[in-house]
């Protein structure tokens, strides 16, 4: 079997059996790489030597019957918003572009320790925001099932770099759906975790209330595994909750049988631009779950628009915030979609932050209301496929994502591929689950996986 | 509210906040900053002073590992 398709789970056992070793499956990526990261911008930094040699390390601690956890040896890539100590984080941006950190991102720490394979760090948009955009030192991520149009963002080359089998698991980030866009649009799974399940220390904030940070893999156990590693409280993080770390895996295999699902269609049912295809597509998932065995019913929540401008007040003003001063300072340094869509933030009153805040509450009340009742709620995660990059328009008045619900209420969301356009782009679907409970998303996501297969078709660019 | 009264507040706002915008950008942002003012218009809702914010100050989260 070629190497991009063993899964985490599956290299390990290898690893472990001396069947194969870190360094041929770090030298393979980096084949890949070479060949295939051109097409696609999925890296800002290719770190070759020091995977090598992390690869070498992890062999020998394998030699010594030393094994520090699942990761060992195991390839992986992270968002270059995440610190690297030694190693530049640029955030994608002109402001950074020769930025390098003294200390790991607890993340990085922790896979660190693991030893985790680290290939490099990852294009996104900058500063988790602005783009897909051609104006910055580095050029965009492209998306693999067809290079022409978008990978989705923030976390745009975690998502490419996942679809075309550069790298099994790449750590995004997510504020609004930065995590489960790219997912989206490039036929992955993308968790975003429940609000303080992952350490941010380390990680450039975009917006304090609504940032988390979670893995894009190829497989949900692939994600699982990888949070594994990540999760644990962190009591130097202010939003890090002191909670037991779940047993991931523990669940994957018990189907959704005797399961209830609550769908808000009214989220997307009559929204402008929802694709037939992305109707369809959903249509036929909630058909899949119900063969199952789960019951799924449609259910009322607040207005779709109430979760995205909340979410949107909030994210825009933190992020001016962080930035304020090089607003003030050297404007033109950002990238022009970064200073179109962060100034909007200058615009936000004191007292419409906290009316803001106040209708989080309310909808997180909302949502966590309807979960005492449903084990899941099941969404589109977008309105329509990736994009062409020559459609994106500068200030989007309104998003076509539909991800930030979660993002305001900090409920864990698994995104997940549910099938494909006529011209071969991913359409996908997300699971919501009640606070902390990662293991029902992770054992819906599972069983569904399983009963589409979808996770074995790939690009054609990947192959 | 006119276009004209929208421009002026945006110009009042932009100045507070110390932008100095391009020229060649103002119309971008004018156009962005129309459609945040209709958008924070639909956060008010009805709501007594009892309804607190999301996330108001958790006194042990905010002080602990310091």
């Amino acid at each position: 079997m070629a190497y991009e398709n063993l899964s985490i789970a599956e290299m390990g056992r290898q690893l472990r059996a001396g069947a194969v070793t870190s360094k041929a499956l770090t030298e393979d990526a980096l084949a890949r790489i070479a060949a295939i990261d051109p097409k696609i911008n999925a890296f800002i930094t290719l770190l070759a030597d020091a995977a090598l040699a992390d690869a070498a390390a992890a062999d020998a601690a394998f030699a010594q019957g030393i094994d520090h956890g699942p990761m060992q040896g195991v390839p992986y890539a992270l968002k270059d918003i995440y610190d690297t100590a030694g190693i530049r984080t640029t955030c994608h941006s002109k402001l950074r572009e020769h930025n390098v950190p003294a200390e790991d991102s607890v993340v990085a720490a922790k896979f660190k320790a693991q030893g985790g394979v680290l290939l490099g760090k990852l294009a996104t948009h900058e500063f988790a925001l602005g783009g897909p955009s051609f104006d910055l030192p580095f050029p965009p991520a492209r998306n693999p099932w067809n290079t022409d149009h978008m990978p989705g963002g923030s976390s745009s080359g975690s998502g490419a770099a996942v679809a075309a089998g550069l790298v099994r698991m790449a750590m995004g980030s997510d504020t609004g759906g930065s995590i489960r866009g790219p997912a989206a649009y490039c036929g992955t799974i993308g968790l975003k975790p429940t609000y303080g399940l992952v350490s941010r220390r380390g990680v450039f904030p975009l917006s304090y209330a609504l940032d988390h940070c979670g893995p894009l893999s190829w497989t949900v156990e692939d994600t699982a595994i990888a949070m594994e590693v990540i999760t644990g409280y962190d009591p130097r993080d202010p939003g890090s909750a002191d909670v037991p770390a779940p047993a991931f895996r523990a669940d994957l295999g018990k189907g959704v049988a005797g399961l209830r699902f609550g769908v808000p269609r009214h989220f997307f049912a009559d929204a402008p631009g929802l694709s037939p295809e992305m109707l369809a597509s959903f249509d036929a998932a909630i058909a899949t779950l119900r063969d199952l065995g789960a019951t799924v019913e449609d259910i009322e929540l607040p207005d779709y628009e109430l979760f995205s401008l909340c979410g949107r007040v909030i994210m825009l003003s933190e992020a001016y915030a962080i930035h304020e001063q090089d607003f003030r300072n050297r404007p033109m340094d950002f990238g022009l979609l970064t200073y179109l869509r962060m100034t909007m933030g200058a615009f936000v009153t004191a007292s419409d932050l906290i009316q803001a805040h106040r209708l989080r509450r309310e909808l997180s009340e909302a949502v966590t209301t309807k979960l005492a009742t449903y084990d899941a709620l099941i969404c589109a995660t977008g309105l329509a496929p990736a994009p062409a990059f020559k459609d994106v328009p500068p200030t989007p008045s309104n998003w076509p994502m539909q991800t930030m619900p979660f993002n305001v209420t900090g409920h864990p969301a698994l995104a997940i591929p549910t099938g494909f356009t006529a011209s071969g782009l991913p359409l996908g679907m997300q699971i919501v689950g009640r606070a902390f409970d990662e293991r029902m998303v992770l054992r819906i996501g599972a069983a569904f996986e399983a009963a589409t297969g979808l996770y074995k078709k790939r690009p054609a660019l990947a192959a | 509210m006119t276009e004209a009264e929208l421009a002026v507040e945006f110009d009042v706002l932009a100045r507070r906040a110390g932008l100095d915008i391009p020229e060649d950008r103002r119309a971008h942002v004018f156009a962005g900053f129309k459609d945040m003012r209709a958008m924070l218009e639909q956060l008010r809702q009805p709501r007594t002073a009892a309804h607190e914010p999301a996330g108001f100050f958790d006194i042990a989260t905010v002080n602990r590992g310091r």
